[in-house]
């Protein structure tokens, strides 16, 4: 449990620092469930940070979305640390940037915070519609409290979390330079249910199931957008010179982009689910980029986002990979 | 403007009788959106609103332009297809039709819109329950506004009424005839106070007046440095704006042939104002949310007298990070006093 | 169109140093193969990307072959053991898709290996054969 007296002193200790440019952190959002990120510079404004089941955005995504314009002459750089809060995902997320150089270590302060899950603002909003005025929300044992407008709530976690929570191995931030709250116990054994689920099935009815589900995308490149992991300058499914993948939305176009997304993501998608949250018309990416998690895990041992020496896994071989498939 | 009625149960024979290819809300996986239907497929009428504009059908994500075969000398034109009717729009997609018709037919008349368009004719169906972040009234509209409608469908229980609209409503109830009845007096004035209500029930409400002329003063104000900030750039406000109508235009091709399509855009791309010198006049999120919001409620003001955002909401039900334009514009207003 | 009339189009990329030299060595020791692959030469099979796979398959082919020199034997060092861990992923992900496993091939034939490319061209268009044309996620201008 993160105090959140705390966190808010820790967030005003940190933005007093000289070498500290700016906080992130999450604040209630307009209204009932939301919760919008934040970016604190005074700590006066320290005072609206939380940190609760609602906090679900990664901002880990913020490391790397800052835009670099080029520079007036004679200025330099403000190369000043940003102070981020992470959850166990997110702090993933961190790692593997780190172990990508997408961003420096030096220019991180990095603020974890253990979490015990956080919810899925679908199945939330439909159990508790229409709920206009900010609502507090807080982790209890096993259960969710709501602090709702008619009264107290307690809901089991399992039927208000995110899937990735009840999955989730990482509670607890990977990476910190100073860790709010006790650690928490994991729940998530590592099995890949849903994954071995779409595996069971014959090869008809899994691409029947994804034929749907990539008709429907409309290619808003939303996923890709809030990934922390998707940081190229020039996005190569968006190139047009030469042209890999056409701009259209029909099944070809969509598969090629979401296999191709999700390759590139192999042995770097922490997990962290923003995507599959993200999509507006409800394709589950997850079950695709956990796919390729499961495959890397068994065949080669290796879990990204959690060792910041770790070589990039398609950067690097072992002489004795499998290979039973090559003729 | 006649009142007709029908009973639910007869419904299915109304859409048969029209005799056109008819596109109505349906879950498609999770999401619901306007998609093709026969009147044999249920009708479940008893949402907020699709997550998917209609705007989808009338100016889909991707549309060809024209086809080519090497070889050939034959270009297909558009005609806008078949015959459509749209049912179950909410007003506040009808008026957002109004105003991308405008958009359509400004400089150039686009003959892909236009045609489809003109063979579309377009049944709405009265909010009754607004969704929580409606705002629809704040914006010129309302949950029974005919704007943009041909024939406007209130759910009083047991029947729907109908009002008809336009000539093209007209002829609609004249091909169902055998399937509609005179409206009583009673049912007339029991939709005109479910509207009324459906209005009162609206909770999030601003005052959006003289917004236009404030805007442009804000120019350099530092509001727009903090409400992008969380702004992730992933387009999803855009690509379910029913206003919104920028677009890509792509060349495709595939062996001897090969065809020039158009698909959905988002100012809130960082290519989208990329030159090809590499300069971007928008370079960060700060100006592309400034733009759009400028765009919404002062330049379309400008040139069509009217805003370009109709309060349906999904943008502040969508958006990940939860950028909500009631908060923006109270923070315009804020900042302009 | 009947089963024997299919004939299967493979699209196959070959490493310049070993199995492409490997495939001349077949042709100029007459050695007899189907003629269904298009060859497209690649200095490395560490070139091959993900994204040239879905874009043949994209674009018609039935099937798909890479090939490369055997691990340890690259004339680049490791760009082989590179593509060894790139294209199982890739065949774990076609797979979990739905797309027919058999349409996805990897060899390691080497430059004198010239009877193994025969028996590796056979394999992989028996495969292509068994299943069947590509209708999948193929750009298919009715879509237009």
């Amino acid at each position: 449990m993160v105090d959140l007296e705390k966190l808010r002193t820790v967030a005003r200790e940190t933005i007093s620092r000289d070498d500290v440019k700016y906080l992130i952190g999450w604040r209630q959002g307009t209204y009932g469930f939301r919760v919008s990120p934040c970016f604190i510079k005074e700590p006066g404004e320290a005072e609206q940070l939380i940190f609760s089941p609602l906090c679900t955005n990664n901002l880990a995504s913020y490391l790397i979305v800052m835009e670099k314009l080029p520079l007036p002459r004679g200025e330099q750089p403000d190369t000043r640390k940003v102070a981020v809060m992470v959850k166990g995902c997110d702090s993933r997320a961190v790692v593997q940037q780190l172990i990508e150089q997408g961003t420096k270590r030096e220019e991180l302060y990095i603020i974890g915070c253990p979490c015990e899950g956080v919810l899925d603002l679908k199945k939330v909003e439909a159990k508790f519609p229409h709920i206009l005025d900010p609502v507090t929300v807080q982790w209890g044992k096993d259960k969710i409290i709501f602090q709702l407008p008619e009264g107290v709530e307690e809901v089991p976690r399992e039927e208000v979390l995110a899937q990735k929570c009840l999955d989730c191995r990482d509670p607890n931030p990977v990476i910190a330079d100073i860790t709010l709250g006790e650690g928490v116990q994991a729940w998530g054994n590592g099995e890949y249910q849903d994954v071995q689920e779409l595996e069971a099935k014959g090869a008809e009815e899994r691409w029947s199931f994804w034929e749907d589900k990539f008709n429907s995308c409309i290619r808003c490149y939303s996923c890709r957008n809030v990934c922390p992991m998707c940081y190229c300058k020039d996005c190569v499914l968006d190139r047009l010179n030469p042209s890999w993948v056409y701009r259209s939305s029909n099944v070809s176009e969509n598969t090629a982009f979401h296999l191709s997304r999700a390759f590139h993501l192999a042995g770097r998608c922490v997990e962290c689910g923003e995507c599959e949250r993200v999509c507006p018309v409800d394709i589950p990416l997850m079950k695709l980029n956990k796919k390729l998690a499961k495959e890397v895990e068994e065949k080669y041992g290796y879990r990204p986002g959690l060792d910041p020496e770790a070589k990039p896994l398609q950067s690097s071989y072992r002489p004795d990979d499998k290979e039973d498939f090559i003729l | 403007m006649e009142r007709m009625k029908i009973g639910k149960e007869k419904f299915g024979d109304f859409l048969t009788a029209l005799d056109k290819q008819l596109y109505a809300p349906q879950k498609v996986g999770e999401t619901l959106r306007f998609v093709p239907v026969t009147p044999e497929n249920k009708l479940d009428l008893e949402f907020s609103n699709t997550t998917v504009p209609p705007k989808s059908v009338l100016f889909p994500q991707v549309e060809t332009l024209y086809q080519y075969e090497l070889g050939k000398t034959d270009l297909n034109l558009p005609d806008g297809g078949e015959e459509r009717v749209l049912v179950g729009v909410r007003p506040c997609d009808a008026r957002a039709m109004a105003i991308v018709d405008n958009l359509f037919s400004w400089d150039i008349d686009d003959p892909y819109y236009l045609a489809k368009r003109e063979k579309t004719t377009v049944i709405g169906l009265a909010c009754s329950e607004p969704g929580m972040n409606c705002f629809c009234t704040s914006v010129g509209g309302g949950p029974a506004s005919t704007e943009g409608l041909d024939l406007l469908l209130t759910d009083l229980g047991e029947v729907f009424l109908l009002q008809s609209l336009t000539e093209k409503g007209k002829r609609l109830c004249q091909e169902a005839e055998g399937t509609l009845e005179q409206a009583t007096e009673e049912e007339v004035t029991s939709a005109e106070k479910l509207h009324q209500e459906a209005a009162g029930k609206i909770v999030r409400n601003i005052d959006t007046g003289g917004i236009s002329e404030k805007l442009p003063e804000l120019w350099d104000s530092s509001l727009w440095q903090d409400v992008s900030e969380a702004c992730l750039g992933c387009g999803t406000c855009t690509f379910l704006c029913p206003t919104c109508h920028c677009f890509d235009i792509q060349d495709e091709a595939e062996g001897l042939e090969g065809r020039r399509c158009r698909v959905w855009d988002s100012c809130m791309f960082s290519e989208y104002t990329l030159h090809a010198s590499g300069h971007n006049p928008r370079p960060t999120r700060r100006e592309r949310t400034r733009n759009r919001v400028n765009h919404k409620y002062s330049y379309f003001v400008t040139k069509f007298e009217r805003t370009a955002c109709v309060g349906c909401g999904r943008c502040i039900n969508l958006c990940p990070v939860n950028i909500d334009i009631l908060n923006i514009l109270a923070e315009v207003i804020k900042e302009a006093i | 169109m009947s089963e024997q009339q299919y004939e299967p189009n493979v699209v196959a990329f070959l490493c310049n140093w070993c199995s492409y030299a490997g495939a001349d060595l077949a042709g100029t020791s007459r050695i007899q193969y189907p003629s269904n692959l298009n060859i497209i030469r690649v200095m490395c099979s560490g070139r091959v990307n993900p994204l040239f796979v879905m874009n043949a398959l994209q674009q018609g082919a039935d099937g798909v072959l890479i090939s490369g020199c055997h691990p340890g034997d690259c004339h680049y060092m490791e760009g082989n053991f590179y593509a060894r861990r790139r294209f199982t992923l890739m065949k774990e992900l076609l797979d979990y898709v739905g797309v027919d496993s058999r349409r996805f091939n990897m060899s390691w034939v080497s430059a004198s290996e010239g009877a193994k490319w025969k028996d590796v061209v056979e394999e992989v268009v028996e495969n292509a054969k068994e299943a069947g044309p590509f209708e999948q996620f193929r750009r298919n201008k009715i879509n237009w």
